[in-house]
């Protein structure tokens, strides 16, 4: 049992092996354009050298009988004529005699046909002689090639000459082609004998092994040569193609300074001029786009630098007048209130447009520490309270998860809690807003949801884009920048998280984010759900939103 | 006597408004709009408190702000355009002691100003030990032994709040209010680089700190006394 066991695995090892190689040779099959090539070639002329040696070892071998038996029949007519004579001029007349004569005649054909097998059997169907010698043959074990076909026709012709090849048994007992030759011969007193010679044909036969060896080597060392000629001819075309493939697999991906090697003024070098040509375009455009790209950023990061100057000067004047406000006469009173509040308006939208700037040029860095999201949470709700109460909002917070910290930028997380809280204020049209938090083993949310007017599905897939506004006609109150979301979604971006928003035309909307709780992790699922669990009508989900800017590495 | 403020800003319109905004509080200011005669015009002025904006002709801030503190702890207030991590870093690292962000409302300036040419006052005995140092509260002086230790306010202010409680794990946000006075949350930053900037002078290895020691993840205590 144990032994069988062992047998199974070797055969499995061994057709594992095997599975191996074959799947390894497909592989360069389809891989390898220099190996099919080859293989095709190696084939191709190994059939066809097959099929010419083939042909010639055949034709060789033919020819090599034919002349062999024309020889044989020359020599084995001579000698039978030589014997026909000796008999014929013989007086022989008793037993002793003829058997002598017989011996001699067939010494002779011996010596003249250079054959050691002979072999004479009376004619059978002759008056039985006393005188007449007994059967006799040389074959030895071999007598039995003599065919009863050939004996029947040697028997009925007197004068015809019959052949048959045969297989003889040479003396280390491996066999060995021959011809049998048959003829009658007269035997004076004794009567009619067929008379058999048989000729080995090693000599041919060696002779034929020898050529079918050569053949065989030559095509060999002929299949080799081509094979390495094809593997070198192949190799020259294509080792630049491989070049051009590697090289332009490294332009997709994103190098830009790589060319190929120019050399000569074959195909192959026009393709690398080509190439490389199509390649410095490319090159020289992108560089175009990025450089332009790169410019216009830097002008809006300049033109906010530039602006915060005069505006600290605005600023300070007209805090200056507002404090005072209370002297001035009603109408100038009015200027300096509205002056206060329309340039915190615009610092906060210079704010928010450096902050998207930033992310644009893509030179944000988060400050991720361990955060509380609960207790950021809380800290938010606290700091809106006041203004939730204004607009007769209630704030309130469900946090089943999140109490254990997460790696994130609290900065960034506290703006984006701050904004949907604002956002559900603003749209809630005074309704309770609730605040969930939850969290699982790698990801915490925090969902923000209010039972306000809702979203059509249109606006669903603007909420996120720069300075849309959902209803022109809607009148701010908290007034926002019109950045808000936008910067949000990059915080969230920047963290790798996700902000979602699914919302319901008059059933109101449900903001989710969804941060890793460590950096680096992807998230796959969001431990708050989206539709809320309250939802009652199926409402719309936002796809799965990424910043729209204009990307450049 | 009014407290005299160097106002070292290029934008005339801003350094103008800047010098209303202090006249109305009853400051003195002064002003210097290059960056190559900051110097000295703070020798001439001999201000209580400078006022510098980060982006100078003739010499940038950061260079103007290091000239000052080799020479002396006058509090020092940057003025920057640029709220990047790296410049308010800098900024800090070079010596100034806060930093506000254009634009910013007079109140706020004042308020800084305020604190720090009167530093929230400690209530805490005339002497305190911290570590092998002693800190004289009256006359603003740290010893180690019988060598003095220069500091400048801030820097003395952040040390006295340390070894006036030395049981207490001070956070970030407690230093902020306590020393900076700010009573929100602000950049948190200030006190991780005035931190290091008070360790390179009182500790005997910076890198291994035995007087103001961290808390990890909390803030900061002081070191035992002994």
């Amino acid at each position: 049992m144990a032994a069988r066991f062992e047998m199974n695995e070797v055969g499995w090892r061994s057709w594992g092996s095997w599975r191996r190689l074959t799947r390894q040779l497909r592989r360069s099959w389809r891989s390898s354009l220099q190996f099919r090539t080859v293989a095709i070639t190696v084939v191709a002329s190994g059939a066809a050298i097959g099929l010419v040696g083939v042909y010639m070892s055949v034709s060789v071998g033919n020819d090599l009988f034919q002349s062999r038996l024309t020889q044989v029949q020359v020599d084995s007519n001579r000698a039978t004529t030589a014997a026909q004579a000796i008999l014929d001029s013989s007086d022989a007349a008793d037993r002793v005699q003829v058997q002598t004569l017989l011996e001699s005649a067939r010494t002779s054909i011996s010596a003249a046909s250079s054959s050691r097998l002979v072999a004479v059997f009376r004619v059978p169907g002759q008056e039985s002689s006393t005188v007449a010698p007994q059967d006799s043959s040389t074959f030895g074990t071999s007598t039995e090639v003599i065919s009863p076909e050939l004996r029947n026709a040697v028997q009925d012709d007197a004068d015809g000459q019959y052949w048959q090849s045969v297989t003889l048994a040479s003396d280390d007992g491996s066999t060995i082609p021959g011809i049998v030759v048959g003829s009658q011969i007269a035997v004076p007193v004794a009567g009619k004998y067929e008379l058999y010679i048989g000729y080995s044909l090693a000599d041919a036969e060696s002779t034929l092994l020898f050529v079918q060896r050569t053949l065989g080597g030559a095509g060999l060392a002929l299949i080799v040569l081509i094979g390495a000629v094809t593997w070198i001819v192949v190799r020259f075309v294509v080792s630049p193609i491989q070049v051009a493939a590697e090289t332009s697999q490294k332009l997709a991906s994103g190098d830009l300074g790589v060319r190929i090697p120019e050399k000569g003024e074959d195909v192959i070098a026009t393709l690398a001029r080509s190439f490389n040509g199509m390649a410095d375009s490319l090159q020289s455009q992108i560089k175009e786009l990025a450089d332009l790209s790169e410019v216009q950023q830097r002008f809006v990061s300049d033109v906010s630098h530039e602006l915060r100057t005069p505006l600290t000067t605005i600023r300070l004047a007209g805090d200056l007048l507002y404090d005072q406000r209370a002297t001035f006469p009603p109408a100038t009173e009015r200027t300096a209130e509205l002056l206060h509040t329309q340039v915190e308006r615009f610092e906060l939208l210079l704010a928010d447009l450096l902050e998207i700037s930033r992310y644009d040029a893509g030179s944000v860095e988060l400050e991720s520490e361990p955060t509380n999201l609960v207790h950021l949470a809380e800290d938010v709700i606290d700091g809106m309270r006041s203004l939730g109460d204004s607009k007769g909002s209630d704030i309130r917070m469900v946090a089943p998860g999140g109490h254990l910290a997460a790696e994130v930028d609290p900065r960034r997380v506290r703006r984006i809690v701050n904004n949907l809280i604002g956002n559900a204020i603003e749209h809630g049209e005074g309704k309770p807003i609730v605040v969930s938090v939850d969290s699982n083993e790698s990801a915490v949310a925090l969902s923000v949801r209010d039972y306000g007017m809702g979203m059509t599905q249109a606006e669903i897939t603007h909420v996120f884009d720069r300075f849309w506004r959902a209803d022109p006609s809607r009148k701010r109150t908290i007034g926002g920048t019109g950045l808000g979301l936008a910067i949000s979604l990059e915080d969230a971006a920047a963290h790798r998280g996700w902000l979602q928003v699914w919302s319901s035309p008059g059933a109101g909307s449900c903001f989710r984010l969804t941060l890793p709780r460590a950096t680096g992790v992807t998230l796959t699922v969001s431990p708050n759900p989206l539709p809320p669990a309250d939802a009652e009508s199926p409402g719309y989900v936002s796809p799965h939103a990424e910043p729209r800017r204009d990307h450049h590495a | 006597m009014n407290s005299r403020i160097l106002v070292v800003d290029d934008d005339p319109a801003l350094a103008e408004m800047i010098g209303i905004v202090l006249q109305g509080e009853g400051f003195e200011p002064h002003f210097c709009a290059d960056g190559s005669q900051a110097l000295d015009a703070f020798h001439s002025v001999v201000p209580d408190l400078v006022l510098l904006d980060l982006m100078l002709p003739g010499m940038d801030g950061i260079e103007v702000c290091s000239l000052i503190r080799a020479e002396s702890g006058t509090p020092i207030i940057m003025l920057t355009a640029k709220s990047d991590t790296t410049d308010v870093v800098k900024g800090l690292e070079s010596g100034a002691d806060d930093y506000m962000v254009k634009p910013f409302n007079p109140k706020e300036l004042v308020a800084r100003i305020r604190t720090r040419l009167r530093p929230v006052p400690v209530e805490s005995p005339a002497s305190l030990q911290i570590g092998d140092l002693v800190v004289d509260a009256a006359g603003h002086e740290v010893k180690r032994g019988d060598q003095s230790i220069n500091l400048t306010p801030l820097e003395f202010d952040l040390l006295l709040a340390l070894a006036s409680k030395p049981s207490q794990v001070f956070t970030r946000e407690m230093l902020l209010e306590q020393v900076w006075g700010y009573h929100y949350k602000a950049d948190t930053r200030l006190v991780n680089v005035h931190v290091q900037r008070l360790r390179a002078k009182v500790e005997d290895d910076p890198d291994n700190p035995r007087i103001v020691m961290t808390v990890r993840g909390v803030g900061y205590r002081a070191g035992a006394a002994g």
